[in-house]
């Protein structure tokens, strides 16, 4: 045998799982290979299609990767220390060869999957796909969602510039407001009565240890069960279809190590019970897909950091708020709730931050979180992309988006100093940047 | 009785897995609960009451307005009561960036969330002749320290 052959072999060898050459290394792959068999054997072929979920999940789970490994090399530069940690920001930046780069990826990787994980939302709510059993995936959903909006709040702290400093202010104060608890929060927060040290040192911790494990185990487990459930609900449209009957739990045997266990087996709950015509092997169909979605965003990120850097503002100065005093994007339609609904009844005064800034978002979470339980749209709308059934649903969805955008867009584009509103062409105040 | 003692054992044997399991997490809660804080004490001095021109004078370093009238002196928070932020004296009114609370020169709301006025602090003239304040001690709205001659 040349060398040559004996070379291709050995690739073959190490990545026939991959590119599976027949349907028996298709299904072989499932069982032979570490990555692979985290899918099902086969997959249904109507929830690969491009244009039922975009794949948004797959792109919100490619953005958590690359946020993980830039992340994890950015801490060999960056200094949690209220002294150190806006120079290392800023060695970062100019000192660092590719250092700002890659703080760029990192950074619009995070404000992207802010973004890709409530789209992905809004993609499951608009195809009813959190119906029946899926409902709880939709809860352990909604918690994924908090928990990048924390981890993109605890990142933008860490430079220690001044949109850190008045963030922190703003958002423990925030914390403050809640019933009977709220001081104790803001004191573990803090770690004191003042932002500092300690403060700085809790929410890094929480950003690159607590927050990503977090996130990632509830990820793997958010799989686990979008396969438990069934796959996705374009399932249910193809069955209800088809008119075939709900999907059975048979019972089955299995040989165990004491003998035969009755109850029923993975492969008979992961089935999607259609017809072999409507199913296709998941390697090389799925894994391709995947990593064409993986590309298209690492792609799609780098190019962002080429094209734009990161903001930093002046380093944290306690004595001056800079004016106007901005949230990012996502959180700046809660700054306009709680500068807006502060409430005066006779002598009592509710102030906006717990009106706006707890109990509006607190509700609207509650809401969210048990719509699958309000849900009284019928079996056939499932799956389906705005089916009629579900009208009145998706126009109360779309009406509180669009609420939250133009809060988002007032608070970006029209306030000025001291939070006034100021329309396209009017002058604005030139104010001193006192830093 | 002889299985009722097995439960009362195997009881005591989990519950005390369990009860040391629980104290040790509220050990590790209770660390973040600091017992010493570093922080600069919340009374401290001011420059002497004559080095304070007529009118509003912001201290940034401690985020308070020494306001002069004469003989009168009176300290009011730069705190905005809403969220923390620094309020600013526009010479009228007193403007907060972050939320955009509106102030009137004696601390009370003009307009925006802000839910209460801004603090008045408790001053007064340490034995060495600076001005004394108690940022942890608030005081009523129009208190004034009037300074005789003695400290002039």
């Amino acid at each position: 045998m040349s060398a040559v052959e004996q070379a291709r072999r050995l690739i073959r060898k190490s990545i026939w799982a991959w590119s599976p050459e027949s349907e028996r290394e298709s299904s072989e792959a499932i069982v032979r290979n570490l990555w692979i068999h985290w899918f099902p054997g086969k997959v249904a072929r109507a929830s690969l299609d491009w244009s039922y979920s975009f794949w948004l999940g797959t792109a919100s789970a490619a953005l958590l990767l690359i946020l993980t490994v830039t992340g994890v090399m950015l801490m060999f530069f960056y200094v949690p220390s209220t002294e150190r940690a806006y120079a290392s920001i800023k060695d970062l930046q100019f000192a660092v060869s590719f250092g700002r780069l890659l703080r760029n990826q990192h950074r619009w990787a995070a404000e992207g999957m802010v973004a890709v994980v409530f789209i992905h939302m809004a993609r499951v709510f608009f195809t009813g796909a959190y119906r029946g059993p899926r409902a709880a995936n939709w809860v352990v959903g909604i918690v994924l969602f908090l928990a990048t909006l924390l981890l993109s709040f605890t990142g933008y702290l860490l430079p220690w510039d001044q949109l850190a400093f008045w963030a922190i202010t703003v958002g423990t104060s925030i914390a403050r407001q809640a019933p009977l608890v709220g001081p104790t929060i803001q004191l573990a927060l803090l770690g004191g009565h003042e932002i500092g040290q300690q403060t700085l040192l809790r929410f890094y911790v929480l950003h690159v240890f607590f927050l990503p494990a977090f996130v990632w185990i509830l990820f793997a487990y958010h799989m686990w069960r979008v396969r438990k459930d069934g796959g996705l609900a374009a399932v249910e449209r193809l069955r209800h279809a088809r008119r075939m009957a709900p999907k059975a739990t048979p019972t089955t045997k299995s040989y165990s190590l004491f003998g035969l266990t009755p109850g029923t087996s993975i492969q008979v709950l992961s089935s999607t019970g259609l017809e072999e015509d409507d199913q296709v092997f998941s390697s090389p169909n799925v894994t391709r897909r995947i990593a064409l979605v993986f590309l298209i965003v690492f792609n799609i990120t780098l190019l962002a950091a080429l094209a734009f850097d990161a903001p930093l503002e002046g380093l944290a100065n306690p004595a001056v708020t800079p004016n106007p005093a901005k949230a990012p994007w996502y959180f700046v339609w809660l700054q306009e709730l709680v500068a807006s609904t502060t409430i005066h009844l006779g002598p009592f005064t509710v102030s906006g931050a717990f009106l706006g800034g707890i109990l509006i978002p607190g509700l609207l979470l509650i809401v969210l979180t048990i719509w699958p339980w309000l849900d009284r749209s019928p079996a056939s709308a499932e799956g389906r992309w705005f089916p009629p059934e579900r009208r009145r649903q998706n126009t109360i969805f779309i009406a509180a988006t669009i609420a939250i955008v133009v809060l988002i867009i007032v608070g970006v584009y029209l306030r000025g100093p001291y939070w006034r509103i100021y329309w396209p062409g009017q002058m604005r105040p030139e104010m001193p940047r006192l830093y | 009785m002889n299985s009722d003692r097995r439960r009362i054992l195997r009881f005591l044997g989990k519950g005390s897995v369990a009860a040391a399991f629980l104290a040790q997490l509220g050990a590790a809660g209770r660390a973040f609960f600091p017992n010493v804080l570093y922080e600069p004490p919340s009374r401290f001095k001011l420059k002497r009451p004559d080095d304070y021109p007529e009118g509003y004078t912001f201290d940034a370093g401690k985020r308070l307005y020494v306001i002069r009238q004469g003989p009168s002196f009176h300290v009011i928070s730069a705190i905005c009561t809403h969220l923390g932020c620094t309020v600013q004296w526009k010479d009228t009114e007193f403007d907060c960036p972050c939320h955009g609370s509106r102030f009137r020169p004696d601390g009370t709301v003009i307009s925006g969330p802000a839910p209460r006025p801004l603090e008045w602090l408790a001053v007064s003239v340490s034995p060495d002749g600076f001005l004394d304040v108690d940022s942890a001690n608030e005081v009523a709205r129009g208190f004034q320290l009037v300074i005789g001659k003695e400290h002039v």
